[in-house]
Order: C-alpha cells, then structure tokens, then sequence
C-alpha cells in the first residue's frame, strides 16, 4: 500500500531566478526523506510542487510511476501538515480531522468512527468539541497531523511541522512523528532547516543548496562523508581547511584529492606533548567551556585560525596554556568546491 | 507619574467627549426635537408627543419612500458586496501587472464628493440608453461607491486571512471553489456584514444621486425628506428624520454583535 515518489528534474523559475533549479529525487516505499537547507535553497518549493500548489516550469511528479505533474492539489493523494497548521478555524477539532473524509464522500458513520481513532492515536481525548483558538501549540500541531492522516494519504508532506513548537516539545513530538509514520509505512518527505531534526528523524537527508541538491544520503553518512564544503559546514560542527599547509598545520590525508578538507572537532585530541610532523597543529588554548557532557576548548593556531575545538573529558587545559591538536589521518575528509 | 497620568487621562477623557457630542450633538437635536409637541421644531423640545412620529408613519410619501429605499439599499448592499468580495478575492490573490492601479482607482469614486457624481451621472445618462431610467440607473450610480466601500472593508479582511488555510482544504481533497466556499467565506463573514451595513447605509442615506438620476415618481425616503424640508418644514420631517437616524444606529449595533461572534 506504500507509494513511491519520484522527482524527476523539477524545475522552477520566477522570471530569470531559479528557485529550484532541477531536482531528481526517489522516496522509497515508507521512507521518511528530509529536504534540508538554509531559507531560500529551494526546499519548500520542491515541497509545494509535490502537493501541486506550485506548477514546476520543467521536469516530472510521479507518484507509483504515474505522473501527476498536471494534477491540481485536491486530486493528489498527499496530506500535508503546514507549517502554521492551518487549522481551520471555525471547526472543531472533530470536524477539522473529518474535513478530508467528507470531501471524500465516505459515509457518516465511517467518518465518526475514523476521527474517533484518530483522535485516540493523537491523545485529543475529550478536545473534539474545542475550536483551534482553544488549543495549545502541541495539540493544533497533532490535529494538524490528524487531519492529514486521517485520509490515508499516499505521501506524507511536512512542512516545518515542528518549528513553532517550544524546544522540549518539539524533541518529544518528533519522536512521536516518527513512530507513527514508520508504523503507518507512510512515504514521506519532509522539509526543515533545522539539522538536528533531520539527523534524529529521517532515513535519508538530502540537502538542498541554491535550487540543487548537493547530497544525498542517510544522517550518518551524510555527517561523517559530506561531498562538499557547504554540507559540511552546514550539518554539525566543522572545521575547514582550504590548503593541506597553513602556518604551524601540514595536513596528511589518508585520500587524496579534494578542493578542501573537513576535520569534525571531535576527531581532534588535545595533549601537551609538542607538535611534530603532520597532522598536528600547536597552539595557545583560548576558550575552555564547560558543556555538562564534555568540556569544549578552542584553540587560537599561529596563522590566527581558531578552530572548532574538540570535546574533552579532562579539565586539564586552562586558557592561554599551549597544547597541541592532534587528529588521524583518515579524519580529514576531502571536500568537493562547489 | 501617577498623577502626569491621570493629568493626560483627563484631558484625553475630556478630548474624546468634546469630539463626541460634536459628532454626535445634531443628532441628538434632531432626535429630540421630534419629540416636542409644537407645531414647529423646537430645541430643546416643548412639551412632549408622539403626534409627529404617528403623521410620519401614517404619512403615504413618507412610508412609500421609506419601502422604495429599503429596496434600494438592499439591493446596492447585495450588489456591491458580490462584485466588491470578487474584486477584492481577485485583488489579494491574483498577480498580474497594473493591479495596484486597478485597486486605486477602483478606490477612487471615495474622493469625489457625491454630487459631482450625481451631476456626471446625470451627463453620461442623458447620452446613453445603456439603462432604463430611475431605479435602475440609480442603482447603477450608487454601487459607483457602494463597491468601493464594499472593498476598503474586504481587503484588508483577506489580506488578514492565511492563505495556506485554503490550501489545506485543497490538499484534503476540496476543488479551490469548494475550499473558497467552505473555508474562507466563513472566515470573512463579520467582514461582510460591515462591509454590506456600510453599503446598504450609504444607499439609504444618499440625497445627491437620487435628487439628479433616480425617478420622481420612485423617490426614496432622502428625496421625500429634501422636499418637504423646502416646502413645508414641520416636525414631521423630524420625526422621520429620527427614524432614520435610530435605524442607522440599529444597523451599527447588530454589525458589532455580528462581529463579536
């Protein structure tokens, strides 16, 4: 009952800008896949396209291999949670979840019966009279989800479903978003800016960089193995280096090639030995914080860089004391330019 | 501090009434006026009687031309409330070039004073059959500016409204009509109400167009009341006067409870 959905070099141009400028992307049967990227990479375009909201100047929709390009929103099966939810606001929380159904034509009694399990699988208990004004934050964006579901979409699309959640609720609530996509086996694409969400939620992150995507893959992959200096300094912390030979540094890489080398902060020892041959850098420590999981300390090199720092168990560093970095060589990870 | 305050409070409080019985004081003239019971108005009011509320109500030209303006108002407010939502929806939600100009100039019969429309009417009538005379051409004349008001109200109404609203009901499965109907219609409803009180009650109370364009002999309750303050100026005439004034009123109050809701 899964669906596959497959963009085939979308397109969309506003006059001479490119707002997505040609994307191919598969989601396999249930997978939840993540458009990533900074405002204005293209990635809520790409989204709307799938919903039909926004007509692609070029390239194909398909969804199980037929094409929906054309199709107009209401008659593609996707449920879409939006950003603001947008609720409607002068139905009840009950008649906002049954709005697909009856749109549908699905007999009544269905309907109740349907929007009562759904209201149970979302905790809306006892909420199915409110109005949404009447609702907090956490509970419009679960009728929100509801509403979607509750239709049994072929694709799941969300649109920033998380981001007008305070922090602690929108951990607990991704989770949850999670698990019940999974246990529906629901294909999903979904849209945020935030890398953290898409790391702890998704099967695979494709990140999305002026109109493209510029890598593909699954949270680790796309952490430990970025292709390019903008996914790298994009996910996680990075620190970057332009040349294998800067002041006081000689980068020994286990790969060649590469326009620039990535060097994750927590792949970096710091000990008071001297620094001796390659990949070592010595410096004078500046910063030392305390994080509760570990102990951060950056490191001022003589060429003025201050890298990301490593994460240390020890208190041993404090600052203005030299220390020395240190890393292996199969840590530098070369990057593409662009 | 506290007592700056209270200092500006005052002089605000004392500010806002001035204003008000300014706005508000020949109306209250007028109104009570048309309770004295001589045989000419008197302010204040001598005595008391309902005598010219009873010759107003019983009066044909009087009453006739109170039914002749309601239907004509109605007509206007429901007239110009379909075409002004229309343009408004098309206004707000479509881009295409010139649309700033469109809504300025759909916007532009709100500067003119109604009498140089009255008399441009009464110019563009005389050389055209486009439509039969009176009622009709009069209707025509004030939706010139019954669409106009029926727009300052409705767009920023729909500006208000979240678009992606809309498109949740298109993505549950609702045609952009039927998203239109079912979803934003019943967001926009208190400002349809002002926007068709406002309407009807521009209608009701318009002398000009009427006077120049609409027929003698379907004269709504304004003309009735102009004439027979030249001829014969009773308290009669401020009786009706007054009725108008506390339909007006009743109007402004149900569009409040309307939009409370």
């Amino acid at each position: 009952m899964s669906t596959t959905l497959t963009l085939e070099g979308i397109e969309k141009r506003y006059g001479a800008t490119r707002a997505v400028a040609g994307v191919d992307l598969a989601v396999a049967p249930g997978e939840l896949v993540a458009l990533l990227g900074p405002s204005g990479c293209g990635k809520t375009t790409t989204l709307r396209m799938v919903a039909g909201f926004v007509e692609p100047t070029a390239g194909r929709v398909l969804m199980d291999g037929a094409d929906i390009t054309r199709l107009p929103p209401h008659r593609r099966n996707a449920g879409m949670v939006f950003q603001s939810y947008a609720l409607f606001p002068h139905l009840s929380v009950a008649e906002n979840i049954a709005f697909g159904l009856k749109r549908r034509g699905v007999p009544r009694a269905e309907i109740a019966d349907r929007v009562r399990r759904m209201v149970a699988l979302l905790r809306l208990e006892g909420l199915e009279a409110r109005l949404p004004r009447q609702l907090s934050g956490g509970q419009q964006q679960r009728v929100a989800v509801g509403r979607a579901l509750v239709i049994n979409p072929a694709v799941l699309l969300l649109d920033e479903p998380f981001s007008n959640l305070d922090a602690l609720l929108r951990e607990s609530t991704r989770i949850e978003m999670r698990r019940l996509q999974s246990s529906l086996g629901l294909t999903t694409l979904f849209v945020t800016h935030d890398q953290a969400e898409a790391m702890a939620i998704s099967d695979r992150i494709a990140v999305m960089h002026q109109g493209r995507i510029e890598q593909i893959g699954t949270p680790r992959a796309i952490y430990d193995r970025p292709a390019t200096r903008f996914v790298a300094g994009f996910i996680g912390r990075a620190n970057i280096f332009d040349a294998l030979r800067e002041p006081g540094v000689t980068l020994a890489p286990a790969e060649e090639g590469g326009a620039a080398w990535l060097l994750r902060p927590e792949r970096i020892a710091l000990d008071a030995a001297p620094a001796e041959g390659a990949n070592a850098a010595a410096g004078t420590v500046e910063v030392v914080s305390f994080l509760g999981t570990g102990t951060h300390a950056s490191l001022r090199l003589p060429s003025g860089r201050l890298p990301e720092g490593p994460a240390q168990w020890t208190d041993q560093f404090k600052p203005g004391a030299p220390a020395t970095a240190r890393w292996d060589a199969a840590a530098l990870v070369p990057l593409r330019a662009a | 501090m506290t007592s700056l305050r209270n200092g500006l409070g005052w002089l605000l409080w004392t500010l806002s009434a001035l204003g008000f019985a300014y706005i508000l004081g020949p109306l209250a003239v007028i109104v009570a006026s048309s309770f004295g019971d001589t045989g000419y108005i008197a302010f204040p009011p001598e005595g008391f009687s309902l005598r010219w509320y009873q010759a107003a109500l019983t009066d044909p030209r009087y009453v006739g031309g109170f039914f002749i303006s309601l239907r004509l108002a109605s007509t206007v407010a429901l007239l110009s409330l379909v075409i002004g939502t229309l343009a408004a929806v098309a206004l707000t939600r479509l881009d295409f070039p010139g649309r700033a100009l469109l809504e300025a100039l759909f916007l532009s019969p709100l500067i003119l004073p109604t009498l140089v429309l009255a008399v441009a009417l009464t110019l563009f009538f005389a050389s055209t059959p486009l439509l039969p005379g009176g009622t009709p051409r009069l209707i025509a004349g004030h939706l010139l500016v019954g669409v106009p008001l029926v727009l300052r109200v409705m767009l920023p109404v729909l500006r208000r409204v979240d678009r992606s609203v809309e498109e949740a009901a298109q993505n549950l499965g609702a045609s952009p009509i039927k998203a239109f109907l079912l979803v934003t219609l019943p967001a926009l409803r208190p400002g349809l109400f002002a926007a068709a009180a406002l309407a009807f009650i521009f209608s009701f109370d318009e002398v000009e167009m009427a006077l120049f364009v609409g027929s003698a002999r379907e004269a709504p309750l304004t003309v009735v009341l102009y004439g027979a303050a030249q001829m014969q100026f009773d308290p009669t005439v401020v009786a009706a006067s007054s009725l108008l004034i506390m339909l007006a009123g009743l109007l402004m109050l149900l569009q409040q409870v309307f939009s409370r809701r």
